[in-house]
């Protein structure tokens, strides 16, 4: 089976000024295709750059990093890798279908079909009804719910989520879940999460523990 | 380190660009007010200047009958310095006559003036010698007309109750003072001012005593004498300091008289028709001005406003810290002292060296200078406070940080448009603008001959009323287009965005309240620059043809017949800067018992040295009436007065006494009525007729023309110096440039010179076009910036990020473009109107200045393609950044 993300040592580093700061000191990974990752550790503790550096957000400043399974760095989004953050990232202006189909639309799809899979998308999800609302007009957990929809309708091979049930209570966050893994279920899809929340974490095959800026241990 | 100071150091060292910013906005509002104030400060001194100037004689003090004449001058040099002080006679006598080639004229009652025959200020400043000598015995241009009289003439003076004395003609001489020459010393206030004369003898003194002393013993009634005297106490540069003082002084020396006399206060009259031409050049100037000052601190509240997320973070972070209110309110109010310091300061050395250097005015540091200065700062901080410390005041009182909605999404109308406020503001401003169109700027003239302002301060509600109302209106209609054209806007928007365009053009329309009031901001920048420049152009080019009118040309030779001034011509011709002359004849034909100007022209061609106004013609159409002249032989146009008292219609036999060269006798001259004419350049107000100059010359026996107008290709105040050296030599001819001309037209408001205000409006304009264009579009795109980081990390490339950034901008520019210059037109066009009495005549079209509005447009231009690349390049180098951090700002 081909490897999505092949990482070895990669680190990271922001330049800032006198006093740089050391985001990530060393990780070495790989993703494969159909792979559950939960990946927890502290605050501060390199968990998002981890993330940005395997969906290509960032680029590190040690090591290497390779995607043999997806192409080179300008290839990964919108369409071979998606990503889920934990602030609301609906695009305010637009609605929930406009949110949904755009990196569809990014990726030169046609219009008509782009909406089409974006409402197939919120029916999955049990939100078709709100597919003219304003992101403004939906609660916490509707919100990523539809940043999930947003990320399934491209039907990317790896989803990068980063702490998606921060903000969002017990129940809604566990219901979350239930709805992305249904939505995975069969597919090959990698899902990749970061997450403070030990519940969650034990619903994943994978557990990768960051301590320091460090990768520490991958366990099944 | 007390907290205040901690705040104000983290200030100065992380958020200077934003301090920067609010700073030049503060800087811009001190610096706008305060070049206007040094403006108006200069042009008031000006004013005042120019009236003192103007005036030949600032006291005509009216001897009462027994006064004592010594004790009476000494009561005045004891109370008054001076510069000049005499005596002159008046003495009213039944009437003159002549006989001239066997013809005996006699005309009505009239005047003799005895004027000291040495006394050279008097025949500077009140006499205009036309012919023959400057001293003796001098007739009235019109007296002789009259008599038929000329050099060397005798004329009977018909005294009051004595034998009739004669007098020989040395001179005939114009007076343009005539108004305050004659007018009635002491009539109370409010009195309509008194007509001259319309028959005038000036003789000298000595004769004048020796004629009209009996006279004086028989009917008192009938000889006066007046003191004229010219002050020479310098003035404050205040017209209405200087009207006060001018006042008191007068005052002072009527009481010294004890009732030997009564002043006649020129100065004083003409002053107080400045001090309310000051007010109303305030206004004016304040009108062109103030849409700045106001678009500066919308900038600045701009700027400030912008950084209210922040601002709000900073305050639930210091209020769960315990900070109470007036600790958060006196930390915002360190910021405002900052930007108020730094605005105020920045402001009036801008202030400073744009004023001397751009718009040269000359700094008058009296009580209006200091005023405005200490007005400007007072703006520059309470904007300030009103940016930064109110709006965090505001928010610290809600309960919760989270009370800020967004910009997007179903806001509910806002008031101003639920009530139509727009639509009545613009109904209230067409109402005035009807008004203003019926009545206007109008000179009259007050009792001692001088003219003044009558005018209507509320016609300025309807410029006004469509700046704030038109504004709205373009708000709303933006709105609207933006609500309801999605489709329009996606098709609009598809050459730029591609398949992106309906996630575009929905993006921008859920948006609109935020894009329609940058829109707005822009379009009203540009309404302010189009309307001042347009305006200003206006006014600039108006001043000229109306000192061309009085004037002729840029340069005009008056001279007489005997002497006339068109034999120089071939000489004139060869002179370098002479773009083109012509010639016209000035002579005088009875109309019934009227004798009026008679002006002869090459109809086709006298446009090409002065400016034919349609104004000037009673169809409007001057092309279309000097055309009709030059095809009738005998065309003759006259005057409205003439057509209604004669009842005059086009193609009428005109029959006018002309006098004929051969035998000096007026003979009858038929002409046939062509139209009517109302004004013409150097022809007087009232009455007057324009025919062809072949037809005047072929019937009077002389082609003789009495006046040459020179076009010049470049600075007439050279080339006049030149003409005069070539017109010299002949006798009585007088040389006249347009700049010259222009200091001494009536309405001290036309005679301030626009230029230094437009120069500064124009660059302040600019600036501000510029900064509305790049600034409010680089804020809103800031404030937004997380939104095109979201963009970039769902994998937009750099082309969908900018199908975003580029359509926002263009809408933005394109659409405040467009909206601000149909609205500057508007208020240019309704200026103009609202103003037109200040004009003779009156603009026929606004003046549009092309490469200013193009500098314009390419300013603005820049500006958004600056604000637009740098956006989308920081939106893309910083995703990682602006994901992390939701309040993330410059």
């Amino acid at each position: 089976m081909t490897t999505l993300v092949d990482a070895r040592d990669i680190g990271c580093t922001y330049d800032n000024g006198s006093s740089p700061i050391v985001a990530l000191e060393s990780a070495t990974c790989q993703v494969k295709p159909g792979d559950r990752i939960a990946l927890v550790g502290q605050s501060g503790s390199g968990k998002s750059t981890l993330l940005q550096l395997l969906g290509g957000l960032e680029t590190p400043t040690k090591g290497e990093i390779a995607w043999p399974a997806l192409g080179d760095r300008d290839d990964l989004r919108p369409m071979k890798v998606g990503f889920v953050f934990q602030m609301q990232s609906l695009l305010a202006p637009l609605s929930v279908v406009e949110n949904v189909e755009l990196p569809l639309l990014l990726a030169q799809t046609n219009r008509g079909q782009a909406r089409k899979t974006a409402y197939e998308e919120l029916e999955r999800i049990g939100l078709r009804h709100l597919a003219d609302k304003l992101p403004e007009e939906l609660s916490g957990g509707q919100a990523q719910r539809v940043a999930f929809a947003r990320v399934m309708a491209t039907r990317p091979q790896l989803i990068l989520a980063d702490e998606p049930t921060g903000q969002l209570d017990h129940p809604t966050a566990h219901h979350l879940f239930e709805v992305l893994f249904e939505a995975l279920a069969g597919s090959d899809t990698a899902l990749v999460v970061a997450t403070h929340d030990r519940k969650v974490a034990e619903r994943f095959d994978t557990l990768w523990t960051m301590k320091q800026g460090r990768l520490e241990a991958n366990a099944s | 380190m007390s907290m205040l100071s901690i705040w104000t150091r983290g200030l100065l060292k992380r958020r200077v660009g934003r301090l920067i910013g609010a700073i030049i906005g503060v800087a811009l509002t001190v610096s706008l007010l305060s070049s206007l104030g040094s403006f108006i400060a200069d042009s008031d001194a000006k004013m005042t200047t120019k009236a003192v100037e103007s005036i030949p004689v600032d006291w005509q003090i009216l001897l009462n009958p027994g006064a004592d004449l010594a004790a009476v001058k000494k009561a005045v040099a004891d109370t008054t310095p001076y510069t000049d002080m005499y005596q002159v006679g008046y003495a009213d006598v039944s009437g003159f006559v002549a006989t001239t080639a066997g013809t005996t004229q006699t005309t009505g009652t009239g005047k003799v003036v005895g004027v000291p025959s040495d006394h050279r200020k008097f025949m500077q400043s009140e006499v205009r010698s036309l012919l023959g000598n400057t001293e003796g015995v001098l007739v009235a241009q019109q007296t002789a007309a009259n008599l038929h009289v000329t050099v060397g003439d005798t004329v009977t003076v018909q005294r009051v109750g004595l034998p009739p004395v004669d007098v020989k003609i040395d001179g005939v001489v114009d007076l343009p003072q005539a108004d305050s020459l004659f007018q009635a010393v002491g009539m109370p206030k409010g009195t309509a001012a008194q007509a001259p004369p319309d028959n005038v003898l000036l003789i000298p003194d000595q004769l004048f005593h020796q004629t009209f002393d009996p006279q004086a013993k028989n009917r008192p009634d009938t000889v006066k004498t007046q003191l004229h005297v010219k002050i020479s106490h310098p003035l404050p540069s205040d017209p209405s300091s200087a009207y006060d003082l001018v006042l008191k002084m007068a005052n002072h020396v009527e009481a010294g008289l004890a009732g030997s006399g009564v002043v006649g206060d020129n100065l004083g009259a003409r002053l107080d028709g400045v001090r309310d031409d000051a007010i109303y050049s305030r206004t004016v100037f304040l009108f062109l001005g103030l849409p700045g000052a106001i678009l500066a601190m919308l900038l600045t509240t701009s700027i400030a406003a912008s950084g209210a997320g922040r601002r709000r973070q900073e305050q639930a972070l210091l209020r769960t810290r315990g900070a109470t209110l007036s600790q958060i309110v006196a930390l915002q109010g360190a910021e405002a002292i900052l930007i108020a310091i730094g605005g105020i300061v920045l402001g009036i050395l801008f202030a400073f060296v744009t004023s001397q250097s751009i718009a040269s005015i000359h700094m008058v540091w009296n009580g209006t200078t200091i005023l405005w200065t200490v007005i400007s700062s007072l703006a520059g901080l309470l904007l300030s406070v009103y940016s930064v410390v109110y709006p965090a005041w505001k928010d610290a009182k809600k309960s919760t940080v989270a009370d800020a909605k967004t910009n997007v999404g179903r806001a509910r109308k806002p008031l101003w448009r639920v009530m139509y406020l727009d639509l009545i503001l613009l109904a209230i401003s067409a109402l005035f603008f009807w008004r203003a169109a019926s009545t206007g700027y109008q000179l009259v003239l007050a009792p001692e001959g001088v003219p003044k302002t009558s005018i209507h301060y509320e016609q300025f509600i309807a410029p006004l009323g469509l700046w704030v109302g038109g504004a709205l209106f373009f708000l709303r209609i933006w709105s609207l287009l933006l609500e309801q054209g999605g489709n329009r806007l996606s098709f609009l928007f598809r050459p730029l965005a591609g398949g992106l365009s309906h996630v575009v053009s929905a993006s921008l329309s859920r948006q609109r309240s935020l894009i329609a009031r940058g829109l707005i901001l822009v379009a009203l920048a540009f309404s302010f620059a189009v309307s001042t420049s347009v305006f200003n152009a206006t006014y600039n080019g108006q001043a000229r043809v109306d000192a061309e009118l009085t004037n002729g040309s840029d340069i005009t030779i008056t001279g007489t017949t005997t002497a006339s001034p068109d034999t120089k011509i071939p000489e004139l011709k060869k002179i370098p800067g002479v773009k083109d002359i012509q010639s016209m004849q000035h002579r005088f034909a009875f109309v019934g018992n009227d004798l009026q100007d008679i002006y002869g022209i090459d109809a086709q061609h006298v446009g090409q040295v002065t400016t034919m106004s349609n104004s000037y013609f009673g169809n409007n159409n001057a092309k279309q009436m000097l055309s009709d002249l030059a095809k009738t032989t005998d065309g003759v146009l006259v005057s409205q007065e003439t057509i209604t008292d004669f009842q005059l219609k086009p193609g009428d036999l005109v029959n006018l006494r002309l006098q004929n060269v051969k035998d000096h006798q007026y003979h009858v001259v038929p002409f046939h009525l062509v139209g009517m004419v109302r004004e013409f350049p150097t022809a007087p107000k009232d009455s007057f007729l324009i025919v062809n100059s072949a037809y005047i010359a072929q019937q009077t026996g002389s082609g003789a023309a009495e006046i040459v107008m020179v076009r010049a290709s470049g600075n007439p105040v050279d080339l006049a110096k030149q003409v005069e050296k070539i017109a010299s030599p002949l006798t009585g001819a007088s040389v006249t440039e347009v700049g010259s001309v222009q200091k001494t037209i009536s309405s001290s408001l036309t005679a301030v010179s626009l230029q230094g205000l437009s120069k500064l409006e124009i660059g302040y304009s600019i600036l501000l076009a510029a900064g509305f264009t790049g600034l409010i579009l680089a804020l809103g795109l800031t404030e937004r910036r997380r939104t095109f980081a979201i963009l970039s990390a769902l994998g937009g490339r750099k082309k969908h990020l900018g199908s975003f950034i580029w359509s926002e901008g263009l809408l933005m520019l394109v659409g405040g473009a467009v909206s601000g210059i149909i609205l500057g037109f508007g208020i240019a066009q309704m200026f103009v109107k609202v103003l037109t009495g200040v004009f003779d005549p009156p603009p026929e079209s606004l003046v549009i200045p092309f490469s200013y509005l193009i500098v314009l447009i390419i300013t603005a231009v820049l500006s958004m393609i600056i604000a637009v690349m740098g956006i989308r390049s920081i939106s893309q180098r910083q995703v990682v950044k602006s994901l992390r951090n939701p309040n993330l700002y410059f």
